[in-house]
């Protein structure tokens, strides 16, 4: 290890109650979980000092995870098992971490490598039966560009980069089941419920977004996606 | 019993609000016995992150716990999206850790910290379905107990309760969840349960007293009927080290106003400055001892993986082993990235000296609070502090390397001149020149003085509790002679709305007649009116019309030192003898010293109370 750390990756989920969080207070839930698990967490040089831990791409307010990563940086050697055990028994149940392994200190960090995201978003309403729902997707995908108002600010999202996968639309019991898959880039990434909204408001559909989970977060590798562990 | 459960209807109202952490429950170190015989729901009425990080709530919610068979649950006052919300959906105001409608509790404890909550308190029981008034209550209705800050003048709220408890609750709430239950084993009728609380030493039961008012309006009195007693007196732990204060508590996920672990070091404070009302009513000083603070501080920090603690009390570098606790936790906590905050520091070098031993690299900036900008009028209200004192201490923090200070004032106090006014700005320039000098030239730039100045307000139970409160129109003047006084450049200065001061001044010292407005105010649409923008200040006018109370009758006027009170009957052991001795002592600028350290001043508690000041956490006899 390049200055004596260890560099352990957690995957955790962020589920039941606690998808009502915010992605700042996920960070400081799972922060002071580390310190309860006294984990041996290193701590940034400079002015501010800090535990030294980071976080993959942000979730919003509502939106459940499945495979979330965080990483943080240890002084001493631990086993990865002893690691995940201690840091379970003090996480709230709704982030609980589900396994642990230590990367290289060359590797690069969740931000940069983590660009795949799979979501499944259930939809109900009046008209949001899997039929309905996948031909105003496709139309709207059909025009291979969005373009959106944000803050105040325009953004056009280049559809064929964002969206790697073809969209699939499954009926269920209240409605339907929308699997899309975005590539996330430094230049933002696409949220799911915006190109929906976009889609139903096109096809003036009777439909609405009830809940978002993103099922996955994964690297792009040259044999294929993957879990970044 | 009734066990509802609303989280299927709760949760669908989350995607339209903001901030729905503020619903959900399900924190580090909440848990609820849903099987205990007894239920008891606490509510802060204010946002939940305002309400959270109370330590009043958090000291009972563990008391009430700890009971046998009785468990407490927390609330808070929804906001203003998520009530509309819940109103539409027909969802009433709920517990956190079971989701339950606080109108199926036996007891719903409301806490009133600030003047400006009593709007919420009536949003709060409104949103519950529960009567606003505690005489249109019934059997089916849980008791509604207050507590906190402003028990010490209840009449303005006193008809929206059933009970209110005086004082320091961690004892007494054991008494008082003992006396219902009682009651209720009994099949008492709700009467006879408010008649059985009262005789629980330091619960007021409002309905128990009637407010006499001669023909042409004043007041003669409020008096007790049956056999409620004539004064109900506060209650008090004498050593805090037998109490253990919640160690593992709630950890919030949002960011709340204090997000760091608290302690309570020491309660109380006998430097005896006149205008304070807290000074007065947590008499006398009682300290913990260094041993129990270090552990619970130590305990605190495993329990709850907060990375700062806070030693809090009403004046902490007091703490007469303040030195050797933050040596021992310097030692501790060293290499943990953990660090220790103080709030506001004795101004002189002790002061700094702590603010020294926690601070680690990063200097933020420090605060004192001076009060006013004349020797005068500093001993006029007994803050003995010296200019010599706050420059001295500017000189220090400013060497060590130091670049924000923040300093408090207040206008309007008694006696207060125009000179004295400027008198803030002179001192403030002094400040700011002290902290240049000792400043390397290429640091200046990153010099901040900041001053927050308050408006006066004239509580009960002190000195100054006679005295009228300075009229709006005459604090705004008084802010322009203020400003004008203020160096040009260099300083950030803030003051306070001169309407809201108006109106803290009549509720602070209002009979029970501003219940009456209260209510008006909350019908007109007030609520949230600490948050500046949920405050109109034209609903409370028309509410003082509408009910014919003349607000300035109440706040502007000085009073006489022999005619009733309107809180004659709640006593906080401190004797009116003192209170009027010490105001005449104001007038002629004669100063007081701290019973902690010089003798005794007289005021009474200790010997009332049966109780005695507690230092290093030996009883100092």
């Amino acid at each position: 290890m390049a200055n004596g750390e260890f560099r352990l990756r957690v995957r955790y989920g962020k589920t039941g109650r606690l998808r009502w969080l915010s992605h700042l207070e996920v960070i400081h839930t799972l922060e002071r979980s580390l310190r309860r698990a006294e984990l041996p967490y290193a701590i940034t040089q400079g002015f501010s000092p800090h535990m030294k831990v980071a976080f993959g791409p942000a979730l919003p307010v509502g939106t459940a995870g499945l495979e979330e990563y965080l990483e943080v940086w240890l002084t001493r050697y631990t086993t990865a098992e002893d690691a995940l055990a201690r840091l379970i028994a003090a996480t709230p149940e709704g982030l609980a971490p589900e396994e642990a392994v230590f990367v290289g200190e060359r590797e690069p960090s969740l931000g940069a490598a983590l660009t795949i995201a799979r979501y499944e978003i259930a939809v109900t309403g009046k008209e949001a039966t899997a039929l309905q729902v996948q031909a105003a997707l496709d139309s709207v995908i059909g025009e291979q560009t969005l373009a959106v108002v944000h803050k105040g600010k325009d953004k056009v999202y280049d559809l064929t980069r964002c969206l790697p996968e073809e969209a699939r639309v499954s009926d269920s019991e209240d409605g339907s089941v929308i699997s899309l898959t975005v590539r996330m880039g430094p230049e933002g990434s696409l949220r799911p419920e915006v190109l929906i909204r976009a889609a139903f408001a096109a096809a003036s559909l009777d439909a609405s977004v009830a809940t978002t989970t993103r099922t996955a977060t994964l690297v792009e590798t040259k044999e294929g996606w993957a879990r970044p562990m | 019993m009734t066990r509802t459960d609303l989280w299927s209807r709760v949760e669908p109202l989350l995607a339209g609000v903001e901030r729905p952490a503020r619903y959900i429950d399900r924190e580090w170190g909440a848990a609820h016995d849903p099987d205990a015989g007894y239920q008891a729901v606490l509510i802060y009425p204010d946002a939940y992150e305002i309400g959270q990080a109370n330590q009043a709530i958090a000291i009972l919610y563990h008391a009430m716990n700890a009971l046998p068979d009785t468990a407490a649950e927390r609330a808070y006052l929804p906001w203003v999206d998520m009530s509309a919300a819940m109103r539409a959906a027909g969802v009433p105001l709920f517990s956190l850790e079971s989701c339950r409608p606080v109108r199926e509790f036996d007891l719903v404890g409301i806490t009133v910290p600030y003047e400006l909550t009593l709007t919420n308190v009536l949003e709060t029981l409104d949103l519950a379905g529960i009567p606003l008034r505690a005489t249109d209550r019934d059997d089916g209705d849980p008791i509604v107990i207050g507590g906190g800050p402003c028990v010490y003048n209840p009449e303005p709220f006193a008809p929206f309760f059933d009970a209110i408890l005086i004082g320091e609750g961690e004892e007494a709430v054991a008494e008082v969840v003992a006396a219902h239950r009682g009651a209720k084993d009994a099949g008492l009728s709700r009467h006879e349960t408010l008649a059985a609380l009262a005789t629980v030493p330091g619960v007021y039961v409002p309905s128990l007293y009637r407010v006499l008012r001669s023909d042409s309006g004043e007041l003669l009195g409020v008096e007790p009927l049956d056999a409620a007693p004539a004064r109900v007196a506060k209650r008090v732990v004498a050593d805090l080290d037998a109490v253990r204060p919640p160690v593992c508590g709630i950890v919030p996920f949002m960011d709340v106003v204090h997000d760091r672990f608290g302690i309570e070091v020491l309660r109380g404070c006998t430097r005896g400055c006149r205008f304070c009302q807290a000074g007065m009513v947590y008499r006398p000083v009682r300290e913990r001892n260094a041993d129990s603070i270090v552990r619970d501080v130590m305990a605190g920090l495993a329990c709850s993986g907060y990375d700062e603690v806070s030693l809090t009390s009403l004046s902490t570098t007091d703490h007469s082993q303040l030195e050797e606790v933050l040596r021992r936790l310097g030692r501790r906590l060293e290499g943990s990235g953990v660090s220790v905050s103080l709030p506001s520091l004795r101004v002189d070098a002790f002061g700094v000296e702590m603010a020294r031993l926690v601070s680690s690299g990063k200097k933020s900036g420090l605060t004192f609070a001076p009060e006013a900008g004349t020797q005068r009028m500093r001993d006029v209200i007994n803050k003995n502090v010296t200019e010599e004192d706050l420059l001295g201490s500017v000189q220090r923090a400013f060497d060590a390397g130091w670049r924000r200070v923040k300093l408090y004032f207040m206008i309007g106090l008694p006696t207060e001149t125009d000179e004295d006014i400027a008198g803030i700005g002179r001192l403030v320039s002094r400040v700011l020149h002290t902290a240049r000098e000792v400043t390397p030239p290429s640091a200046r730039g990153s010099i901040r003085v900041a001053v927050s100045v308050s408006t006066f307000v004239p509580k009960a139970q002190t000195p100054f509790q006679w005295d009228p409160q300075i009229p709006a129109e005459e604090v705004r003047r008084r802010q322009g002679v203020l400003r004008e006084s203020m160096p040009r450049k260099g300083v950030d200065l803030h003051w306070h709305d001169s309407e809201i001061s108006f109106l803290e001044g009549v509720i602070a010292r209002g009979g029970r007649e501003v219940a009456d407005v209260v209510e008006a105010a909350w019908r007109g649409g007030a609520v949230f009116d600490a948050w500046t923008e949920q405050f109109r200040l034209q609903r409370w006018l028309d509410a003082f019309e509408s009910t014919g109370v003349d607000p300035a009758a109440i706040a502007n006027v000085e009073r006489d030192e022999d005619a009733p009170l309107p809180w004659d009957h709640i006593s906080a052991a401190v004797s009116p003898r003192y209170l009027r001795a010490e105001r005449a002592k104001a007038l002629s600028g004669v100063t007081t010293g701290d019973c902690s350290f010089d003798g005794c001043t007289g005021c009474d508690v200790c010997g009332e109370l049966g109780v005695d000041i507690v230092l290093g956490g030996a009883s100092r006899g």
